[in-house]
């Protein structure tokens, strides 16, 4: 006596190889960290921890963590910082030229990673800035900026520019407008573009690997370079490692999703990473 | 805290306030502090790099010197095709999984957002690792087509240009998912009713109704996945063979392999050039697309 | 309580006579433990204009959602031409519906819309685009067809729905609130148009509103629908001048309310005390209940001699406002305020402010009704 509504099966069964196509490649690196034999196979034969303790007891693959980490921290904090002042001063504003900064903030999005390789690389030459990870920290900087800057935007896309008008004419200084009407607001924001920035930085391989040196070589270039000779069980540590930062970095999206109970926030931060 | 407006932003903005809607306020000095640091930091480290990349091509007749590399061509060639072919059968997997994931309560959307967002925020380096371990002689792909009695010996599944376009749909397929889902929400739900009541299947429905008004999103999904695609670089190199190299690879080969940094700058702005024009059309595709939403 | 059930059913009931009828049986929609609409009989006879009115979160709309068959029966039977529909998809049901928004496919122009039934139904191209021409000169759309939804007025677009539902013949039309986003001098001449078109192709209508003029002025019968059940329902003027609860007089135009206790009742008439206002007789249905009003229109009041009448209330004007073709006055009677409107510019009966008055009523204009708890 139910009427026929639709149910839709057949797409959704359609999909299902789809889905396991995306999500499957992701999630096999997982297991394959615990091959005990030197070579990978999958699935793997026995499991061990042999690998894990071999990562971190293995001098090079440790440098490397450290340098993704140190670059990766002198992305998050200039980006942060940069990011989401920039978001602030522009909100609730309008200027001539806004349109050409907002532009300019977001143009390292667009400019494809090896473009951007070759120029810091002849860059940083130029200046004398080679050998450490500093550069790479920058570079990367550079790269994040935009999403902290969209994501502190997208925290303030709430707040009626009237606020802040009324906090000043109650007697607010800048500094009491920004401790009191702005920090509060766009701390989301700031937390989500710390997670972007890191994220772009630790997963970032060309232009680390343009710029890498015998004491900056990070964990996506270590892995690079490996590759191209051996699949070994240590590469896939290091990936169970960047695919469980990754999973952090989803939990926190999630999270954020479901409170503002709404989907369509994650697309304006969903912009292109064009690391291929 | 005092303010202080330069001359020049008093009178642009004094000079624009005819045409500006009614909220028309000049900024104040604090705000141009605050935005201060951030334009520095980007004309020194992204500004003058791109400059200094953009002098660089115009040495050594570079542009005419690239364009005569027949293996210039190949490249681009190479980086056209693979695209073209990423894209296409990224946008018909993105559909069908924008489509389920509409068609889903708003629990269920979230766990399978999750799953396509979990690869997003993996590095492509992972997801090519991944597939290296699946796709070798004897990796599960081979070991499963064995076990079927597809194949006796193990297919060479790796190094060619089918795992370049396998590789690059897994990495892509998120960025056709949003927009895509994003035209599919923007559909007035009563559009379907009023489609049933007037006689329309399901087929029918999807075919006159959904599919037509989300041929601009669509679009949208299909040059930005296009986009992507041409400045691929780690893919090319981790699972494809010597005949799968892109432009990127091509930049990477004239800066450190042939360390020519005026060929490889020339060559880089042409990508740069191509993507930034793709990029213009995106965003027209983008601003027609609120053509066909509800209201 | 009861209402009208058909007595005729399906099973002997020949489909030609009964098409264009929609009945609906026992009817019951749950939201987890919530009745949308609950134990739910209606009838729409052929050819027949009936209004589903109520305010918002009425059950209306699920009704005629469930008619559709866009919203699923908890339990109940819905048939259409006497042909039980539960196992029907809408798009089998034969049923032309105008919704709120209208919902016009905004990728295709008017003709195309209009011809999107047609094209369902394997109509060939020149023969749809010729009928669809047809139905948008039935609403005085003729020579507009070209145009695409965005570059029409909102009542034109309204008209290009109604074509669209129009065009295939359905065996009946459902209306969703389709004036509300209409400005009020567009919506009255819709209403006049709809009906006008209605009755010139004798087609049965089930219409959706929370308006009780356009309810007054479109229906053959009225239901009145309050938390997903039917509180009354009947001819307009009938329902509007023999409210069964003070919650229906109320929900339909401005009323007086005057408290009572029942002295005797029978013939359709019943004797009532009202306290100050004297013992009076009006006008009885037979509603049981706790506490019993009587129900008065403004309209229905008139001044009179102190000693001509037999229902009347002593006291004094408290003001009187002209409203161009009728002036109202709110009066202080028998210990409450009433309100009564009186047709003319000038009042011919008071005194002016704080005079005294009488004021009447005859039996057949006042209603006992149920004070709801």
């Amino acid at each position: 006596m139910r009427p026929a509504r639709p149910r839709h099966v057949s797409s959704l069964i359609a999909s299902v190889p789809v889905f396991v196509f995306l999500v499957v490649p992701t999630l096999i690196v997982l297991p394959v960290a615990f091959t005990g034999s030197r070579y990978i196979t999958f699935p793997p034969q026995q499991l061990s921890t042999e690998a894990v303790t071999g990562f971190f007891r293995d001098q090079a693959w440790m440098s490397a963590l450290s340098a993704s980490l140190q670059a990766a921290g002198v992305a998050v904090v200039i980006a942060v910082l940069l990011g989401g002042t920039a978001a602030v001063a522009l909100h609730g504003r309008t200027f001539p030229g806004k349109a050409a900064i907002t532009g300019l903030l977001l143009a390292p999005m667009i400019v494809p990673a090896v473009v951007l390789a070759l120029a810091f690389y002849q860059f940083f030459i130029s200046v004398g800035m080679v050998g450490t990870v500093l550069p790479i920290g920058l570079a990367h900087a550079v790269l994040a900026v935009p999403y902290a800057f969209l994501t502190v935007r997208a925290s303030l896309a709430g707040l009626n520019p009237a606020l802040v008008r009324s906090a000043s004419s109650l007697g607010a200084g800048a500094f009491s407008v920004m401790r009191f009407v702005y920090l509060p607001v766009i701390r989301p924001g700031l937390v989500a573009g710390a997670l972007f920035a890191f994220s772009v930085s630790i997963d970032e391989t060309v232009i680390a690997l343009f710029l890498q040196s015998p004491n900056a070589t990070t964990l996506p270039v270590k892995m690079f370079t490996d590759i191209q000779y051996n699949l070994t069980p240590k590469i896939a540590v290091s990936s169970a490692m960047l695919v469980t930062v990754a999973t952090l970095g989803l939990l926190v999206q999630v999270c954020f999703t479901i409170r503002r109970r709404s989907v369509a926030r994650l697309l304006p931060l969903t912009a292109p990473e064009q690391t291929g | 805290m005092t303010s202080t407006v330069t001359p020049a932003a008093a009178t642009a903005s004094a000079s624009a306030g005819a045409g500006a809607p009614r909220r028309r306020r000049r900024p104040r000095g604090t705000w141009l502090l605050l935005l201060a640091p951030v334009l520095a930091f980007d004309a020194v480290l992204f500004l003058t790099p791109l400059g200094k990349l953009v002098a660089a091509s115009t040495h050594d007749h570079a542009y005419q010197r690239v364009l005569k590399d027949p293996l210039v061509s190949r490249s681009l060639l190479n980086t056209f095709e693979i695209s073209a072919l990423s894209t296409l059968a990224t946008v018909v997997l993105g559909y069908l999984l924008a489509v389920v994931i509409w068609r889903r309560g708003p629990l269920a959307r979230v766990i399978l957002f999750a799953l396509v967002l979990l690869p997003f925020w993996t590095g492509v380096l992972v997801k090519n690792f991944a597939w290296a371990v699946l796709l070798q002689d004897n990796g599960l792909v081979n070991t499963a087509l064995q076990g079927l009695g597809v194949t006796d010996a193990p297919l060479a599944l790796l190094h060619d240009r089918f795992a370049v376009v396998l590789g690059m749909v897994h990495y892509l397929l998120p960025y056709a998912v949003f927009p895509i889902f994003a035209a599919l929400a923007a559909i007035d739900d009563r559009l379907e009713l009023a489609a049933r009541s007037l006689g329309a299947g399901e087929a029918s429905i999807f075919r006159r109704i959904i599919l037509p008004l989300t041929v601009p999103g669509v679009s949208a999904a299909g040059l930005l996945v296009f986009i992507i695609s041409t400045g691929f670089f780690i893919t090319p190199v981790v699972l494809g063979g010597p005949g799968d190299m892109m432009i990127a690879n091509q930049i990477d080969f004239y800066a450190r392999q042939l360390t020519d940094f005026a060929g490889a700058s020339a060559l880089a702005l042409l990508l740069t050039v191509i993507v930034s024009v793709l990029v213009a059309i995106y965003q027209r595709i983008l601003r027609a697309g609120g053509e066909y939403e509800a209201g | 309580m009861t209402t009208t059930t058909t007595q005729q059913t399906s099973a002997s009931a020949p489909h030609e006579e009964r098409r264009g009828a929609i009945e609906l049986r026992g009817v019951r929609k749950m939201y987890g433990n919530i009745a949308a609409v609950d134990d739910l009989d209606l009838s729409v006879e052929p050819g027949e204009f009936v209004t589903l009115l109520g305010p918002s979160g009425s059950g209306k709309t699920t009704t005629m959602m469930m008619v559709a068959g866009f919203e699923e029966l908890t339990s109940g039977t819905v048939l259409i031409d006497g042909e039980p529909v539960d196992r029907l998809p809408p798009k089998d049901r034969n049923l032309g519906v105008v919704f709120q928004s209208y919902a016009l496919f905004p990728h295709m122009s008017a003709a195309e819309n209009v011809g999107f039934p047609l094209r369902m139904r394997g109509v060939q191209r020149g023969e749809r685009r010729g009928r669809a021409e047809e139905a948008l000169a039935r609403v005085g759309l003729a020579g507009l067809g070209d145009r695409r939804p965005r570059q029409m007025s909102g009542g034109q677009q309204q008209r290009v729905a109604l074509a669209r539902a129009l065009v295939f013949n359905p065996a009946a039309l459902l209306l969703d609130e389709p004036m509300a986003a209409l400005d009020k001098r567009l919506r009255e001449q819709m209403q006049d148009e709809v009906k006008t078109l209605q009755q010139s192709l004798g087609i049965s209508v089930l219409f959706v509103t929370h308006d009780q003029d356009e309810a007054m002025s479109m229906s053959d019968r009225i239901v009145v629908m309050r938390d997903g059940r039917i509180v009354q329902e009947g001819a307009p003027e009938d329902v509007y001048a023999h409210p069964r609860t003070d919650w229906v007089a109320n929900f339909l135009g401005d009323t007086n309310l005057l408290p009572c206790t029942v002295l005797e009742r029978k013939d359709g008439e019943a004797v009532v005390d009202l306290g100050a206002w004297g013992v009076g007789r009006v006008r009885d249905r037979g509603a049981k209940g706790d506490a019993y009003a009587v129900s008065i229109r403004p309209e229905h009041l008139r001044f009179v001699d102190a000693d001509r009448c037999e229902n009347r209330g002593s006291g004094r004007v408290l003001s009187s406002t002209g409203l161009g073709a009728t002036i109202r006055h709110r009066l202080h009677v028998g210990g409450q305020d009433v309100v009564m409107r009186e047709l003319g510019t000038g009042s011919r009966a008071t005194g002016g402010l704080d005079s005294e008055v009488t004021v009447g009523w005859s039996p057949e204009e006042a209603q006992l009704l149920v004070l709801e708890p």
